[in-house]
């Protein structure tokens, strides 16, 4: 008998789809599941497009970076997981070549180096990009030292005790450009020559970095297996450390997909849940013929529950290869900016469709599904047997199934249950108000055209159906809303971030009395010099009266902000660029003594406003209070400092000048260096290139995902309206019968569309507006005002689009004689 | 009543009362009814309508449950009996007419026929569905949905369905209340031929007392109060 229920499901799909009873419920299963998919692959294919992408400014996947050379256990670890592993050190040494010495940074590599990205050389057979390394007994050298030396290739080098043949120039090295304020020129060298230069001696500062690539799981079980075990000094470094623009870029891309795919599944939910109500409303009467005939409630369940399984397996797998169709498109429309080589969908993102399906269903079929069981067998008699009540169930096992999906989605628990919080207190708000509305409508005589009254009565009516048509209209109008609208102020105040007149160039070393060249220079080319920063090294040496020792920190940082110096700087008025997130700014021309720390430092060495640190520079001891915290803004490219004093009492004190600027024009940073022969220029241009091209990429990429997801939300919406369809025929059959012209059932009709699409739209209107302002607030730490145009524009959009998706309807309704409805009810 | 035919009884109703609530009042729809079926036997039930004709129909098949008295079916008290203890009880000893044909939309003829014989768990179901409808003279409609056919011959598809298994009981709720006189009249003499076939007894409810003196035995119900009438 189980085996029959199995088979009638099977049967019963088969017929019904044919038939056209499911295709509403099947168009809203499939639209869910290919949005759903083509969200889940691409991002799936951007996510790791973009973690290779990340893995090359790292040369790596992980970097094991130590003090003493990788351990044995370790190698043989990650070969035994099949790993390609590179080991590299770096040490700051003297170069020396023409008579010359040059202090520099010497990176040794082994062969094989880089295992991701690719270094740019310059030999004399010209420029060459791939995975090369120097040969033993040759170095290469970047530009600075070249230019600082006057070397050319086939130079010889020393190197310590040993002599190298210059045999290229480094144009780009991946991991090279970790440290934007690396200003010391750069020398690889091959490792096996590294003993020969006699430069590794006990107490080096030689820093050993054991670079790792592979599969992406192997990685992470190495990972797994090796951070345990590290010895303090020794660190992994992941992409997510490498870059803190990078990675800050990487986490905005992927909250803006967590919010595509988290509206994606509730537009899927609120159609899927409007048409299996529409569908089991529908077949009420078969179920009690089945009862009738002798069926059980648990095969009468299980007839119906086969038959959405099957659905559901057939909309997920048609949806996932929809989905990869449509993802594939987007890549290919897109290629120009994500080039060709994207990695093809990992094997979860296929589960995506299939699963998605299921759970929806389960989510939203199956409470109205176990009610089929209380189906009376009486009502094949009479058609008003009452259909048992309400349950709780549904609302709960939806809200269930939409926060795991969404979980699962955006791979980040907290943030669903965050925003479907927020959700279901829209929902509830939406509820409440609507119900408001229609009881207003019902009581409340209103005069005027047949239409307008006869609509609102038809709203008022069903209650129920019309809170919950508001509701599905609000949240579908809601999310095409923060699609279309806050969308542009959210990606357009991200692009911002990183204006294009952002500074491509540092000068640092300025001496005071050059200023007045610099601003000459600037001038010739008709611009303004920009802001020359005071800088001088300094050391803090106590907190608080006490002496400040590396051993009172266990943080690595710490430690080498506390044996190291680092730049302090001063100034009258405060940087509009940080924020003051404790404490206040001095007022101009302060003399007091005091300090303003950035917020990271201050936390890192676990100090506060209020306390009075000292520092010694060239010397002098500088005791004063913190008086203020600020929060600056790394990834602009302007010259921060941790520390800042007022001008007026550190003002006389010895300093050199740090500028930054973009350059007008390519030869500008040559003049430069001519006219003021000992300032070092530091360009920078590449890695701005290379950070904007990233946040571009990602733009473009979410705005086509958003796309996606609009598309989806129409057909969706219109999925939602055709649920309801039945019921307005029979009205407008009913009315018809009764002699009411076309013009005035079409009235009527539009006159409730309107009603129901305008209260909507007003919600939806209202709720995108907050909704834009919390998650530029809270989730992308965007500052941005409230939108009131969104609130007309919403009623607008919630008329024409529940006018347009009603049209089919409206055509319907002229053309089926109306007692073709009424013998089909 | 003789004792032989309450004994022989396939379906027997004893002191059957329905009582429903409405606005804190309470109403009997049907007041102490009592009748008796015996195998083979063909008894109408007559009355006007709100008479409570459907509400007797539902409680004698099982459909319903009754507010206070019994009745057995096939021997079997109801009372002992939940939900889909007479669900497979139906399965087993019962047929339906109805008033608006009830086959199942997305079925073909054939496949409506099919359904209690699958139910019933018979490997032959496809062909004694088929061979079923060639008797009622639809073997030229197997495949055609309900919605492409006339009343009458949906109504001719609810007959094979509802004879198929040769139940030993049948109920018909107004048969032909759908139906125009002509068509109506052919159905009602295919009933009759039908169950004469297969010796099934027949509870038929209808308000035409010429359908009604057809049958062997004719109930009356009145304001939900049943009595033996005249045939």
């Amino acid at each position: 008998m189980r085996r029959l229920s199995w088979l009638m499901g099977w049967r019963l799909l088969r017929r019904e789809l044919k038939s056209g009873e499911l295709t509403v419920l099947a168009l809203a299963l499939l639209v869910a599941v290919a949005a759903m998919s083509s969200v889940a692959f691409f991002a799936d294919r951007i996510d790791s497009a973009l973690t290779r992408q990340a893995s090359q400014l790292l040369a790596a996947d992980l970097v094991v970076n130590s003090r003493a050379p990788a351990e044995a256990a370790w190698q043989q670890r990650a070969q035994a997981q099949g790993l390609r592993q590179v080991p590299t050190a770096t040490f700051p040494s003297m170069v020396f070549a023409r008579e010359q010495a040059v202090l520099a940074n010497l990176k040794a590599v082994a062969s094989g180096y880089p295992l991701r990205g690719e270094v740019q050389i310059r030999t004399r057979q010209g420029v060459k990009q791939g995975t090369y390394s120097p040969a033993p007994g040759e170095v290469w050298a970047d530009a600075r030292l070249l230019q600082k030396m006057g070397l050319q290739l086939g130079d010889s080098v020393r190197l310590g005790s040993r002599n190298f043949v210059l045999a290229a120039e480094v144009l780009r090295e991946p991991d090279g450009a970790v440290d934007v304020f690396n200003f010391i020129p750069r020398v690889l060298l091959n490792h096996a020559d590294l003993a020969a230069t006699g430069l590794v001696q006990d107490g080096s500062r030689i820093r050993y970095r054991l670079l790792v690539a592979g599969d992406a799981a192997q990685v992470k079980s190495y990972r797994d297996w090796l951070a345990p075990q590290l010895k303090p000094g020794t660190r992994l470094e992941d992409i997510e450390e490498a870059r803190p623009e990078v990675r800050s870029a990487l986490e905005r891309a992927r909250r803006f997909l967590g919010l595509t795919a988290i509206l994606s599944v509730t537009l899927s939910a609120a159609a899927v849940a409007l048409a299996v109500r529409r569908y089991l409303s529908r077949h009420w009467q078969s179920v009690a013929v089945l009862r009738a005939l002798g069926q059980t409630a648990p095969e009468v369940a299980t007839v119906w529950g086969s038959l959405f399984l099957w659905l559901g397996l057939l909309a997920g797998v048609l949806g996932a290869l929809a989905g990869y169709g449509v993802q594939a498109l987007l890549v290919y429309l897109a290629r120009q900016w994500l080039g060709d080589g994207l990695p093809p969908p990992g094997w979860l993102a296929w589960l995506t469709g299939p699963l998605s399906a299921l759970i929806l269903l389960a989510g939203f079929a199956l409470p109205p599904l176990l009610a089929l069981r209380r189906v009376p067998a009486m009502a094949v008699l009479r058609a008003d047997v009452p259909a048992g009540s309400r349950s709780l169930l549904a609302p709960l096992l939806a809200l269930v199934a939409l926060l795991g999906l969404t979980a699962w989605q955006i791979g980040d628990g907290p943030l669903a249950l965050w925003l479907l919080s927020g959700l279901g207190g829209f929902l509830a708000a939406v509820g409440l108000l609507a119900w408001g509305i229609v009881l207003l409508l019902h009581r409340v005589p209103l005069s005027g055209a047949v239409g307008w009254r006869h609509g609102a009565a038809n709203l008022a009516r069903r209650p129920w159906l019309a809170v919950i048509q508001i509701a599905a209209l609000s949240v579908s109008l809601l999310a095409l809303l923060t699609l279309t609208v806050v969308r542009d102020d959210l990606i357009g105040a991200w692009q911002r971030s990183l204006p294009p007149d952002a500074p491509d160039s540092f000068l640092i070393n300025l001496q005071p009395p050059q200023r007045a060249e610099l601003t000459q220079t600037f001038a010739k080319v008709g611009r303004s010099a920009p802001e020359a920063l005071p800088m001088t090294r300094a050391r803090l040496t106590e907190i608080n009266g006490k002496p400040v020792k590396a051993a009172d920190y266990t943080d690595e940082r710490a430690q080498r902000l506390v044996t190291h110096e680092f730049n302090l700087s001063w100034r009258d008025a405060a940087n509009p660029r940080n924020q003051i997130v404790a404490g206040q700014w001095w007022q101009p021309g302060s003399r007091t003594p005091q300090f303003s720390l950035e917020e990271g430092l201050a936390n890192t060495l676990r100090l506060k406003q209020g306390d009075t640190l000292t520092f010694d520079i060239a010397g002098t001891r500088w005791q004063a209070p913190v008086t203020s915290l600020r929060k600056v803004a790394w990834d602009s490219f302007q010259p921060n400092f941790f520390v800042i004093a007022p001008s007026g009492w550190m003002g006389g004190q010895a300093a050199s000048y740090i500028a930054s600027y973009r350059a007008p024009d390519a030869g500008f940073n040559n003049r430069l260096v001519a006219a003021l022969p000992n300032v070092t220029v530091v360009d920078i241009s590449a890695i701005v290139r290379e950070v904007r091209a990233v946040i571009d990429r990602l733009a473009l990429a979410i705005e086509a995902m958003f796309a996606l997801t609009l598309a989806a939300g129409v057909l969706v919406l219109w999925a939602a309206m055709a649920a309801t369809r039945d019921e307005r025929l029979y009205d407008v059959a009913l009315l018809r019968a009764l002699g009411a012209s076309r013009r005035q059932v079409r009235s009527v009709l539009l006159a409730e569309l309107a009603w129901l699409g305008g209260v909507a739209g007003l919600m939806a209107g209202g709720g995108a507006m907050a909704l834009g302002a919390l998650v530029a607030v809270q989730l992308f730490n965007l500052p941005l005002a409230l939108n009131l145009w969104l609130l007309p524009l919403g009623m607008l959009a919630g008329g024409s689009v529940v006018a347009l998706a009603a049209w089919p309807l409206l055509r319907r309704v002229t053309h089926t004689p109306p007692s073709e409805v009424l013998r089909a009810n | 009543m003789t004792s032989s035919s309450v004994n022989s009884a396939i379906l027997r109703a004893q002191a059957v009362t329905r009582q429903v609530s409405y606005h804190g009042q309470q109403l009997a729809i049907l007041h102490d009814a009592s009748l008796a079926v015996a195998a083979g036997e063909s008894v109408a039930i007559v009355g006007a309508s709100g008479s409570g004709k459907s509400t007797l129909l539902a409680i004698l098949a099982g459909l319903d449950a009754a507010s206070s008295g019994e009745v057995w079916l096939a021997g079997q008290p109801l009372s002992a009996l939940d939900e889909d203890g007479r669900a497979l009880l139906r399965r087993e000893q019962v047929g339906f007419v109805f008033q608006n044909f009830q086959l199942m939309p997305q079925f073909t003829a054939l496949e409506n026929v099919m359904l209690p014989l699958e139910l019933a768990g018979r490997a032959d179901a496809r062909n004694a569905a088929a061979a079923m409808l060639q008797r009622v003279g639809l073997g030229h409609r197997l495949d055609h949905y309900p919605r492409h056919l006339s009343g009458g011959e949906q109504q001719r598809v609810a007959l094979a369905r509802a004879f198929v298994l040769r139940p030993a009981l049948l109920f018909a709720d107004e048969p032909t209340g759908n139906l125009d006189p002509a068509t109506g009249q052919q159905i009602i003499e295919l009933l009759f031929e039908l169950n004469a076939e297969a010796g099934t007894a027949l509870v038929l409810v209808t308000h035409d007392t010429t359908l009604a003196a057809r049958c062997a035995a004719v109930y009356r119900l009145t304001a939900g109060v049943l009595a033996r009438g005249e045939a």
